[in-house]
């Protein structure tokens, strides 16, 4: 018997690569013929665009075309909301705002153009604030409709080419409940209501934004993109330019980072595929820093009014949330993370009565996308600080309180969501058991009244996420494509994109599972949308297992060919038969066919036959209906994180001192990348928690750089303890659940509850940088108040 | 934007002062702060591009007398290595400790660090604790001239010193203090490396018994430029450091500061800061 590779450390197949700095990411790719492309942005913040002069800029040498909205009047509304003109016709609604496009011999040379170009604008009111966007009065983010012009030709069926502007300033809402909140009340013994106010954060890829757009002479559209979404792209494209999405053709070189921020299509993408169509070249556009700090997408800053209540022995009876996101000047994935934050509030511990009233509302700020985590951030900061409130007021620990609340395996939520594997408990007593979190949170309590200016605390908090995709498009499914050679090589066409997560690894791994092959018989392509079968893109944390099951479906298609051959040649029952250290062997471990020369056999023979599969794996989740109940995920993931700080209140600076974490992550697959994974999402929730915040003051982005946006460093980095909980889920690949967000979500939340541990002061507003805890503990800050309009 | 159309690297300061004299000369140290800032448009290249690394004459760290001369090339990388600094000069070796990162260590210079005159420089706050005076070459007519302008004279303002653009900063001078001084560097960011402080304090005495002598206290971002506190200097000088003395040294400070409110810290914070980390600081120096 071959041995297993399933829960082994494996390095990531890209990683010597990356390493070593031999990668090519799109700044590396040099098409010949390709010219630079730089976009001018708007230097207002809401304004109407009463003049654009190009002629300088068009003069000046090397300049191959200036174009503005008037040279593309078929274009036409693009992103989630179908909101948003890659170029902007008479007004402006935000800093980022492309007003205008340059294609140059060089980058130097683009960016020279770009200061000839004067553009007049008339200065609008600006909204900075969602309580200004839902005053009474508030000017209108899209008073009118704006997109295509009626004498555009192109015009696809079905497709919008216009946005009809929107009455009022809100982008879109969300309203959820179960149960009857009114006797949830009823039956509370004990009611709390908060207030919390969550902040802009961005994703900071270490690869920037970038598009290389290629026609050739039948026009048909090469594009090199970073995108998280390739075929959904496709799609977008074609209707953008009125083409058959047959004639794009979309290849991702190496993705330097996308935790979301690459799942939409923005204004960037078109602008630099109008260039290429109007100077016939081909047209690279690659953001600077500065450029990604402005004009990529945010984890948009909410307001969150969270009021729940439990019985005295501790039971939860309702939970009432009300949230208004600020969505920025348009519509992208962020409008709809409330989605995922219901779940939280639904279903991360029963809650029989629930409400939720949450809208998305425009203002002139950096509109919102998706990022890890997806809104559970936010509604897990609101809920975990809840759990610890209601503990403390029932006279309960927070840990039997939160077992006391936890859902079990089996478990099916008023929401419907079907918790068939559920290693909650486990992860909430593995996580307290290993931090010792009980004893020391009672010990940090009774040191608050100490004159040491240092303090120390301990808090937990859990999170509930999707673990086996999410079924949000009308399909959730990935499809493989398996082929192996002469040699017995195997090439693995997957759909699903490789962003730096390790999903060429962990789908080498399940392949050569069931082929019993060595991982350097396995060769990875998913990366070109003209060889790859279709997928949804990578997102939800759903690519290990969606598209695992995917390429599991494929190479057992494969080792069943392969067996009922060797049946038929050696007349043994192919039942009998394995695939096992590159042969085939018998029921006794006995090595019957060397796997490749038996493959050679099967293509030379006189009923030739190639061994090539193909697979398409739906996982059996539902749409929600219409009152958003269903169970969208074939699995859930559940962790639960316990954070050890350190603060000093006499400078307000919290330091993370330790994360002892249990993550229901189904299986181990590769220890190693799970471990990565799972780090670098524990980094991630700290900068969200402690560091990180974009400063946007009245739409304006005062710190587009690394100086003054800190993300964490290395001294920075806690000690974790990590701990898997193996559900074994029935669905799962090899029993896998997914686990990208994970990691990432209940920091925040964890750090908030360890600073009350270690001050007795509840702060409510993220993020927890050296002044806002200083200004909360001296109370001299206002803590957040519901002033939705 | 004027290119650069000539690029210098003389190899004596004769030859250097002579090109600066010529006019139109970006000086071009370790570039940390040159390029950052001429990138973003803040900073305009002048068409002579100098670079004064190969000057031999700005090198080095050396005990002269009572005072220790420190080349304007000198790296913070090499401030750190210094034995004679670190004994001698603790707060300026602290101070280095807390700059940036290595990589910026390697390449940044003392001489770089005082020209751009930042009112956080990390540098500047305990050299004007420490009395440091800045050398100013040039060379008006056929031979180098030296003067020698105290460093609390030289800073003028954010980015502004008194050094005419013909002159080069060739040392800064530092006298070594008294036997028996010694201090703490305070630079308060919100992560442990590579930040530009929110507010910094460079505070130094020596003990006489029970009471502080040779008080010496500079702060760091709280002002136009980083700036000695002699008033808190003479609350505390001759006294025990008790706690009305220290509370009587934090309102003689909050007296002697300006902070402004920036994408950094407000103002009202930045004053806690010092009042909080100065009685701290403080305190510790009278532990040692
Ligand atoms: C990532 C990063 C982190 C940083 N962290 C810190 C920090 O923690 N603390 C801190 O204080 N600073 C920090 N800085 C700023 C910078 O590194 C320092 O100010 C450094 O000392 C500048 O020295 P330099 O040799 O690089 O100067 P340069 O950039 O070469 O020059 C700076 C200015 O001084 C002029 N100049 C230089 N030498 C002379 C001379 N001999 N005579 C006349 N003019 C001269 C130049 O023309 C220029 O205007 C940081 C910078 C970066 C990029």
């Amino acid at each position: 018997m071959s041995e297993t590779l399933i829960g082994k450390r494996i390095p990531k197949m890209d990683a010597p690569d990356k390493a070593s700095g031999k990668t090519r990411y799109i700044q590396d790719l040099e098409v010949p013929g390709a010219l630079h492309a730089k976009i001018l942005r708007s230097t207002q913040v809401h304004a109407r665009i009463v003049s654009i002069d190009t002629r300088a800029a068009k003069a000046l040498p090397g300049v191959h075309a200036v174009i503005t909205a008037a040279d593309v009047p078929w274009q036409r509304p693009i992103g989630v909301g179908k909101d948003h003109l890659p170029l902007k016709t008479d007004r402006v609604r935000s800093l980022r705002d492309e007003v205008a496009a340059v294609a140059a011999d060089s980058e130097a040379i683009a960016q020279a153009a770009l200061k000839l170009i004067r553009v007049e604008y008339a200065p609008l009111p600006v909204i900075a604030t969602t309580q200004q966007a839902l005053a009474p009065d508030a000017p209108l983010i899209h008073p009118e409709p704006h997109g295509a012009d009626s004498s555009a030709h192109l015009k696809v069926a079905g497709s919008p080419v216009a946005f009809t502007g929107k009455p009022d300033n809100v982008a879109m809402t969300f309203d959820y409940a179960q149960g009857d909140i009114a006797q949830g009340e009823a039956e509370a013994d004990v009611v709390i209501e908060d207030v919390f106010r969550l902040h802009y954060v961005t994703h900071c890829c270490m690869g920037v934004s970038g598009v290389i757009a290629e026609f050739d002479p039948n026009g048909n559209l090469l594009l090199y993109s970073n995108t998280q979404v390739p075929f959904l792209h496709k799609r977008e494209f074609a209707e953008l330019l009125g083409i058959d999405p047959a004639r794009i053709r979309i290849i991702q070189p190496p993705i330097g980072g996308g935790f979301g921020s690459k799942l939409d299509i923005y204004p960037f993408e078109p602008i630099a595929i109008f260039l290429a169509k109007i100077t016939r070249r081909p047209v690279k556009l690659v953001f600077t820093r500065e450029e990604e700090f402005l004009a990529s997408p945010t984890r948009q800053p909410v307001l969150l009014k969270l009021r729940s209540g439990c019985r005295k022995d501790g039971t939860l009876t309702f939970r009432a949330v009300e949230t208004v996101h600020d969505n920025g000047a348009y519509t992208s994935w962020g409008a709809t993370t409330p989605f995922v934050m219901m779940q939280t509030i639904s279903s991360l511990y029963r809650v029989p009565h629930c409400k939720y009233h949450t809208m998305a509302v425009y203002t002139n700020n950096p509109y919102a996308g998706s990022f890890r985590g997806y809104g559970n951030l936010q509604a897990t900061f609101a809920v975990e600080a809840h759990m610890d409130k209601l503990a403390e007021a029932v006279g309960m620990d927070g840990l039997a309180f939160r077992l006391k609340n936890a859902q079990d395996p089996g478990e099916i939520t008023p929401q419907g969501m079907h918790f068939k594997s559920c290693g909650f408990k486990q992860c909430l007593t593995t996580a307290a058991g290993r931090s010792d979190f009980l004893r020391k949170q009672a010990e940090n309590r009774a040191r608050w009244s100490d004159p040491a200016p240092v303090k120390r605390g301990i808090g937990v908090a859990s999170m509930l996420h999707v673990g086996g995709g999410a079924k949000i498009y009308p399909s959730d499914g990935c499809g493989t494509i398996l082929k192996l050679d002469d040699f017995a090589h195997v090439t693995l066409m997957t759909g699903a994109s490789e962003i730096g997560q390790g999903s060429e690894t962990v789908l080498a791994q399940l392949v050569c599972e069931e082929l019993g092959l060595p991982l350097s018989a396995v060769t990875v392509v998913n990366n070109d949308t003209d060889i790859t079968p279709w997928d949804v893109g990578v997102h939800a944390s759903r690519t290990t297992f969606i598209a695992g099951n995917s390429a599991i479906g494929a190479a057992r298609k494969a080792k069943k060919k392969i067996l009922d051959a060797a049946a038929a040649k050696s007349g043994k029952r192919a039942e009998e038969l394995g695939l096992s250290g590159g042969f085939v062997t018998s029921a006794s471990g006995e090595r019957l066919f060397e796997l490749g020369k038996f493959l050679r056999s099967l293509h030379f023979s006189d009923k030739a036959d190639l061994v090539m599969t193909t697979f398409y794996y739906e996982p059996p989740s539902r749409h929600q209906d219409k009152q958003f109940k269903g169970d969208v995920s074939a699995a859930y993931a559940w962790a639960t994180q316990v954070c050890e700080i350190e603060v000093d209140t006499q400078t307000g600076i919290v330091r993370l001192l330790k994360v002892t974490g249990a993550h229901d992550v189904g299986r181990v697959l590769n220890r190693l990348g799970i471990e990565g994974q799972i780090e670098g999402g524990i980094v991630m929730g700290q900068g969200y928690a402690i560091t990180e915040e974009l400063r946007v003051e009245n739409g304006v982005v005062r710190n587009p750089n690394f100086r003054d946006y800190k993300l964490v460093t290395a001294p920075e980095i806690p000690e974790m303890d990590v701990s898997f909980i193996e559900t074994m889920d029935g669905e799962g690949p090899q029993g896998a659940k997914g686990v990208g967000e994970a990691p990432a979500i209940c920091i925040a939340a964890a750090v908030a509850n360890a600073i009350h541990n270690a001050t007795g002061v509840r702060i409510t507003a993220l993020p927890f940088t050296p002044e806002n805890v200083y200004r909360a503990l001296h109370g001299a800050s206002e803590p957040p108040v519901w002033n939705a309009a | 934007m004027a290119d650069i159309e000539r690029y210098k690297t003389p190899t004596s300061l004769a030859e250097a002062t002579e090109i600066l004299r010529a006019g139109n000369v970006t000086v071009l140290a370790g570039g940390t702060d040159l390029l950052p800032q001429t990138q973003a448009g803040r900073v305009h290249f002048q068409p002579t591009l100098m670079n004064v690394r190969r000057v031999p004459e700005l090198q080095g760290i050396a005990e002269e007398g009572a005072v220790v001369r420190i080349g304007a090339l000198v790296t913070i990388t090499e401030l750190l290595e210094s034995a004679l600094v670190r004994g001698r000069l603790g707060i300026l070796w602290q101070a280095c400790d807390h700059f940036a990162s290595d990589q910026i260590r390697n390449a940044a210079t003392v001489g770089g660090n005082l020209c751009n005159a930042s009112p956080a420089g990390d540098t500047l706050v305990p050299l004007l604790a420490l009395d440091a005076r800045v050398v100013l070459a040039a060379k008006p007519d056929g031979a180098v001239q030296t003067r020698r302008v105290p460093l609390a004279e030289f800073l003028l303002g954010p980015g502004r010193t008194c050094r005419a653009p013909t002159e080069l900063l060739a040392a800064v001078e530092v006298p070594l203090p008294p036997a028996g001084f010694a201090g703490e560097f305070y630079k308060h960011g919100t992560r442990p490396g590579l930040d530009i402080a929110a507010i910094s304090i460079a505070a130094g005495a020596r003990r006489d018994g029970a009471v502080l002598r040779d008080v010496r206290i500079a702060f760091g971002a709280v002002a136009p430029t980083v700036i000695r506190a002699p008033r808190t200097e003479a609350v505390l000088e001759g006294r025990a450091p008790d706690a009305a003395t220290l509370a009587a040294a934090v309102h003689a400070a909050l007296g002697e500061i300006q902070p402004i409110s920036d994408v950094r810290a407000s103002d009202w914070y930045r004053r806690e800061l010092i009042g909080n980390i100065l009685k701290r600081v403080l305190t510790h120096a009278c532990q040692m």
